[in-house]
C-alpha cells in the first residue's frame, strides 16, 4: 500500500513541479500577509521611542519604557510584531494549503483519472495516502520557502534555537496538516466539483484563523472570543510553533501538544473512514 | 466452471427506478471479440462498469475466468484492461509519465515497467510523442494513449467501451486495424458500440442490447440472417404519392408499408422484383430509391422497432461533452 501511495504522490509532485508559476503564486498571499500587515502594524516601534513626560527623572522614564516592552514581550512573546505574525501565518497557511490540497482529488475523479485508479489492484487506502503525502510534501516545501524569505526580512529565531526545534516546528505543522488535509480529503472524495472545497474552506478557514492566537494574542482577546479561541486547534499550533522558533513563554507545553495531538488525530482517522466510503461508492 | 473467459449471469443494476441494465447475461470465449451493439443510454456502459469492478451490481454476478467481479475484485483487476469511455490520462503529464506511473502501479519494477512502457506505447505508435504533455495529443492519439494504459499489464481480458467514439473515420480505421492486432495476441475482448459497421467488421459474435435488455446474439452472419431477405426504400418527390405508391405494390403481392424513411418493400431478393417495382411506379417522380441488403442496422429496426442512426445526431454533442470533461 504504501509503494503505491508513494508511486502516486510522485505523480503529484511532478505535476506540482510542472506548474513552476502556482508554486510562486501561492507563497505571494502569505508574504503579502506578513511583509505588509506584519510589518506596518510595528509595536516594536510604538513603545521603542523614549517616553518624554516633562519633571519626569530619568531613571522613572526609563523604568516606564522597560516596564511596556516587559508587558508587551509577556504577551505577544517577541517585540516584533513581524516575527510575531510571520510565525502564525506558517501555521495558517498550512491550514490553507490542505484544504487545496483536496481539491486535486475532485479533479482526478472529473477528468477520469480516478477511474483508471479504481479498476487498478491497489487498495482504496492508497489513493487517500497519496493525496495526504502529496499535500503534506507540498506544505514542508512552502513552509520551508515562507520562512526562507522571512528571514532577510527580519524575522527573528529564539537565541539558541537548534536543529530539534526546527525538526519540532515541522512536525507541529505537520499533525495540523494531516488533520485538515484528511478532512477535506474526505469531502473531496464525496464531492461532484471543487466549488464545494473553496466553499468550505471559505467557511471555516477565515474563522479559524480569526479565532486563533495567529494574528493576535489570546490574552488580549474579549472572554467569548478566548473560549473559542482555547480550543481552536489553530491556537495550539501556533502557541507550539512560536515556542519553538521564535521563543515565545509557554504555560502548559505538554497539555498543549497532547490537545493537538489528539484533535488532528481524531481528524485524521475520521477523514480517512469518511474517505474509504466515499471512495467505496464511485 | 464453464468455458467462458467473461462471463455475465443475470446481471441487473437499478439507479433508483431507473433500470439501466435488466438482467444481462452472456458468456465471451476466450480469444474472440464480442460486441454490445446498442444505441445510447441501451445499458452498455453500465455493463461494463459492473464487469470491470467499478459498480456493484444490484443483482446477478459476472465472472472473469471464473472470478466474481463482486466477491474476488482484486483478482479481477489483475486480469482485465479497461479502456473506459471518458478518457483518463493526466494530461498535466507526457504520455511517458501517465504509462510508467500505471507500470509501477501493477507492480512492475525499474527496467522491467520501463521496457513495458515502451512497448505498449510503441505498439499503439505513440513512440515520438510520448515525450509530450498529453493535453498537446490529437484525440486519435488520446484514444491510442487510454489503450496503451490499459495494455501495460498484458491483461489476457480487454475492455472497450465505444473506444472509437468521436473520431474520424481514417483514426476510426487505425484504431480498428490495432484492435485486431490485438485478438491476434490471443486477447478476449468485449467492445461496446453503438455503430453498426464497428460491429460489423470487428466482433465474432454480437449481442444486441436495448433498453438493458439483450433482445439478440450471434455472430453477424447469424443476425443477419434474422432478417428476411433485402428491403427497397422508394421515396417519391411528392410525399402525396406515398400512399398511392404502397397500394400499387401491394397489389403486386409484394410487401410493402410506409415508415419516416418512405416506402419500404420488403423482398426475398431484390434483384428479383425490381423489374415490377420500376414498371410499376410509371411516371411518378422519384427522389430516392434504395436497395438495403441486411445489415445490423436493419436486424436492430427489425428486432426494436428503432434505428440505430436515428441517435447519431447525439454523437457532436456528447463528443463534446466527453472531450470538456477531460479538458476541466
Amino acid at each position: 500500500m504504501l509503494r503505491e501511495a508513494l508511486i502516486l504522490a510522485g505523480r503529484e509532485a511532478k505535476k506540482w513541479f510542472g506548474r513552476r508559476a502556482v508554486f510562486v503564486i501561492s507563497i505571494i498571499t502569505p508574504l503579502m500577509w506578513i511583509a505588509l500587515f506584519g510589518k506596518s502594524f510595528n509595536i516594536g516601534s510604538l513603545i521603542g521611542v523614549d517616553i518624554e513626560i516633562p519633571g519626569l527623572p530619568p531613571g522613572v522614564a526609563e523604568a516606564i519604557k522597560a516596564a511596556l516592552q516587559e508587558r508587551v514581550k509577556s504577551i505577544f512573546g517577541t517585540l516584533d510584531y513581524f516575527t510575531y505574525v510571520t510565525s502564525g501565518m506558517l501555521v495558517v497557511f498550512t491550514l490553507f494549503q490542505s484544504s487545496f490540497g483536496a481539491v486535486g482529488a475532485v479533479f482526478d475523479k472529473r477528468i477520469g483519472y480516478m477511474t483508471r485508479l479504481l479498476v487498478a489492484p491497489i487498495s482504496r487506502a492508497s489513493i487517500y495516502l497519496a493525496k495526504l503525502l502529496g499535500t503534506l510534501l507540498r506544505i514542508t516545501l512552502l513552509s520551508a520557502l515562507l520562512l526562507a524569505v522571512a528571514v532577510p526580512l527580519g524575522f527573528q529565531f529564539k537565541e539558541g534555537i537548534g536543529p530539534l526545534d526546527i525538526l519540532a516546528t515541522w512536525g507541529i505543522i505537520l499533525l495540523l496538516a494531516a488533520g485538515f488535509t484528511s478532512l477535506f480529503l474526505a469531502i473531496a472524495f464525496k464531492a461532484d466539483n471543487q466549488e464545494v472545497i473553496f466553499a468550505t474552506a471559505n467557511l471555516l478557514n477565515l474563522p479559524l484563523m480569526f479565532t486563533s492566537s495567529a494574528l493576535f494574542p489570546v490574552r488580549q482577546m474579549p472572554e467569548w472570543l478566548q473560549s473559542i479561541a482555547k480550543v481552536n486547534p489553530v491556537t495550539y499550533a501556533a502557541n507550539l510553533v512560536r515556542y519553538h522558533l521564535i521563543g515565545a513563554p509557554l504555560d502548559a507545553y505538554t497539555h498543549d501538544l497532547l490537545y493537538l495531538l489528539g484533535l488532528s488525530i481524531i481528524l485524521i482517522l475520521a477523514g480517512f473512514a469518511l474517505s474509504m466510503k466515499a471512495l467505496e461508492e464511485l | 466452471m464453464s468455458d467462458c473467459s467473461v462471463e455475465a449471469r443475470g446481471l441487473v443494476k437499478r439507479f433508483g427506478p431507473i433500470v439501466a441494465v435488466d438482467g444481462v447475461s452472456f458468456c465471451i470465449r476466450e480469444g474472440e471479440i464480442f460486441s454490445l451493439l446498442g444505441p445510447n443510454g441501451a445499458g452498455k456502459t453500465t455493463t461494463i462498469r459492473m464487469l470491470s469492478t467499478l459498480l456493484k451490481p444490484t443483482s446477478g454476478d459476472a465472472y472473469i475466468k471464473g472470478y466474481s467481479v463482486t466477491r474476488e475484485s482484486g483478482i479481477v483487476r489483475k486480469l482485465i484492461g479497461l479502456v473506459p469511455q471518458e478518457l483518463t490520462a493526466d494530461d498535466e503529464l507526457t504520455g511517458w509519465d501517465n504509462v510508467m506511473i500505471l507500470a509501477r502501479l501493477y507492480g512492475l519494477r525499474g527496467k522491467e515497467a520501463e521496457e513495458r512502457a515502451r512497448e505498449v506505447l510503441e505498439f499503439m505508435g505513440l513512440t515520438d510523442a510520448a515525450r509530450r504533455r498529453v493535453a498537446t495529443y490529437s484525440g486519435g492519439m488520446r484514444r491510442r494513449l487510454e489503450i496503451a494504459m490499459s495494455l501495460i499489464h498484458d491483461p489476457p481480458i480487454l475492455f472497450m467501451d465505444e473506444p472509437t467514439l468521436g473520431l474520424d473515420v481514417q483514426a476510426r480505421r487505425h484504431l480498428w486495424d490495432l484492435i485486431m492486432e490485438l485478438r491476434r495476441q490471443s486477447r478476449t475482448i468485449l467492445l461496446t458500440t453503438h455503430y453498426m459497421e464497428e460491429a460489423e467488421s470487428l466482433a465474432d459474435r454480437v449481442a444486441i442490447i436495448d433498453r438493458g435488455k439483450i433482445v439478440a446474439e450471434g455472430s453477424p452472419e447469424e443476425l443477419k440472417s434474422r432478417v428476411s431477405g433485402d428491403r427497397i426504400y422508394i421515396k417519391p418527390r411528392d410525399p402525396g404519392l406515398l400512399e398511392a405508391i404502397r397500394s400499387r405494390l401491394a397489389s403486386l403481392g409484394l410487401d410493402a408499408s410506409l415508415d419516416s424513411e418512405g416506402v419500404v418493400v420488403k423482398v426475398y431478393k431484390a434483384e428479383d422484383s425490381l423489374v415490377d417495382i420500376v414498371r410499376s411506379l410509371g411516371d411518378s417522380e422519384i427522389a430516392e430509391f434504395r436497395i438495403v441488403k441486411p445489415n445490423l442496422e436493419e436486424v436492430f429496426l427489425e428486432l426494436t422497432g428503432k434505428r440505430l442512426r436515428e441517435e447519431e445526431a447525439l454523437d457532436a454533442f456528447r463528443y463534446r461533452f466527453v472531450t470538456r470533461r477531460l479538458r476541466r
